[in-house]
């Protein structure tokens, strides 16, 4: 899976070494010196001084980087903001082909020596892909699901998406489609990429989308997509268990009424008390 | 809609009130046992005709009664996709818990999604009337569950979806 390794030196108080190792990617996906395209400008841009790229990386990892950690700025605000975004290296690394493309998305242009096609890695073993132009880009996610439930639930979310882009006015968000099998786009896209139980996934982002701040937001947003639908799918299956857990208590309820009422005692004038014998 | 529901579930109950006269009958092929007829199937003169309630295709109740058991197998409506997984998911953790519910038995009868199998001991434990008014309540409760999750998964589909797309405006 994810692997980080993290290393302090007693010597020097301010100094952390971090190794990151990032599962082989499947065939389509291109990786340069062992990382996705523009991952080290993204890191650079990102960390600024407080990072240092270390080459090369630790035995068994794609990526070391040494943080200094008395460059981090001392508002509080700003050094919690970038801590979170050391935190995240794994969505800068990973997400940075995603970033080049957007890049030049903002400035109408497309990135030179760039396939149609695009593919990167955002789960192991697996792919979502860009078709980079000048006036849009469009991302199509194949969405896997181990479980056959999960797959299910995700299917029912996935195709809300369209609908809710219609009903909730959001006329500015990116438009998106949910299709049970590959859309055109990914005509050339090796077989196993085509292949994918809850559908796919296709967002066309324009450049009002990634606009200055935007971009980050953008980036996040369809790096950790497949992550936020199963984190929602998750939910909801614990969700049904808690409504499941409480109707079959109510159920029960239902049938102890069902019985008549054990050793109800009754008090004669006397005081001496008679069972009754059901 | 509701029309159907409610004769569908009356027609059950009478049924039930005409099928629940159980009374003990130790087994007569093995000595000092004392098993449901119903479930043994056997003895031809022990069991008495087997009434196959229909509110529709989808929707039927099937009572079978012996002399000392009663069978109700519910088969429940799945209209879709969605319908088929949360109903296979809600009798499966109620059969599960099949212990604690004394009547409910732990696999239904094939063609079927959930069983119950009420004995002689059940009837003289708790009171007849109060038993069919679990049977009914329990068919209704099913119902409104699966409609009611089937609900909250749109729900929350719609809103998982509003929200990450008003991230890019």
């Amino acid at each position: 899976m994810w692997n980080s390794y993290l290393q302090f030196s007693t010597k020097e108080h301010q100094i952390m070494v971090l190794s990151m190792a990032i599962p082989a990617p499947p065939p389509e996906t291109v990786f340069i010196g062992g990382l996705p395209l523009g991952a080290i400008e993204a890191i650079k841009l990102a960390y600024g001084a407080v990072v240092q790229i270390l080459d090369p990386p630790k035995d068994g990892y794609n990526l070391t980087i040494k943080l200094n950690l008395s460059k981090l700025p001392t508002d509080e605000e700003k050094r919690h903001a970038l801590l979170v975004k050391i935190a995240s290296v794994r969505e800068v690394v990973l997400g940075a082909p995603l970033r080049v493309v957007l890049k030049h998305l903002q400035s109408r242009t497309v990135a030179p020596d760039i396939d149609r096609l695009v593919a990167l890695v955002h789960r192991p073993k697996e792919s979502f892909f860009l078709l980079p132009q000048a006036e849009k880009v469009t991302v199509v996610f194949p969405m896997r699901f181990k479980d056959n439930i999960d797959t299910v639930l995700a299917t029912s979310f996935l195709q809300e998406f369209v609908e809710a882009r219609r009903t909730a006015g959001l006329n500015n968000a990116p438009p998106c489609l949910w299709s049970p099998s590959p859309p055109l786009e990914l005509r050339g896209a090796p077989i196993q990429a085509l292949t994918a139980n809850a559908g796919f996934v296709t967002f066309v982002i324009f450049p009002r989308h990634v606009e200055s701040r935007k971009l980050d937001r953008t980036v996040w947003s369809l790096s950790s997509f497949h992550a936020y639908v199963s984190y929602h799918v998750k939910c909801s299956e614990g969700f049904m268990h808690t409504r499941m857990r409480r109707r079959v208590e109510s159920l029960i309820e239902a049938l102890d009424r069902a019985k008549p009422d054990v050793e109800k005692s009754k008090k004669t004038a006397h005081g001496r008390s008679f069972k009754r014998r059901a | 809609m509701a029309n159907t529901l409610r004769s569908y579930l009356t027609c059950i109950r009478n049924t039930l009130e005409a099928a629940m006269c159980l009374q003990n009958f130790p087994c007569q092929e093995v000595e000092r046992h004392n098993k449901p007829e119903v479930e043994l199937q056997t003895s031809a003169e022990l069991l008495l005709n087997p009434v196959l309630i229909c509110r529709n295709e989808a929707e039927k109740c099937l009572i079978e009664t012996s002399v000392n058991s009663l069978r109700i197998s519910i088969k429940v409506k799945q209209a879709d996709e969605l319908e088929n997984i949360l109903t296979k998911k809600f009798l499966r953790f109620l059969s599960m818990r099949a212990e604690a519910f004394q009547v409910l038995r732990r696999k239904p009868v094939q063609g079927y999604d959930i069983s119950f199998l009420i004995t002689n001991y059940h009837c003289e434990e708790m009171h007849k009337h109060k038993l069919i008014d679990f049977i009914v309540q329990f068919m209704e409760d099913i119902d409104k569950e699966i409609s009611e999750l089937k609900l909250s998964v749109n729900t929350r589909g719609r809103l998982v979806a509003t929200e990450f797309l008003k991230q890019f405006v």
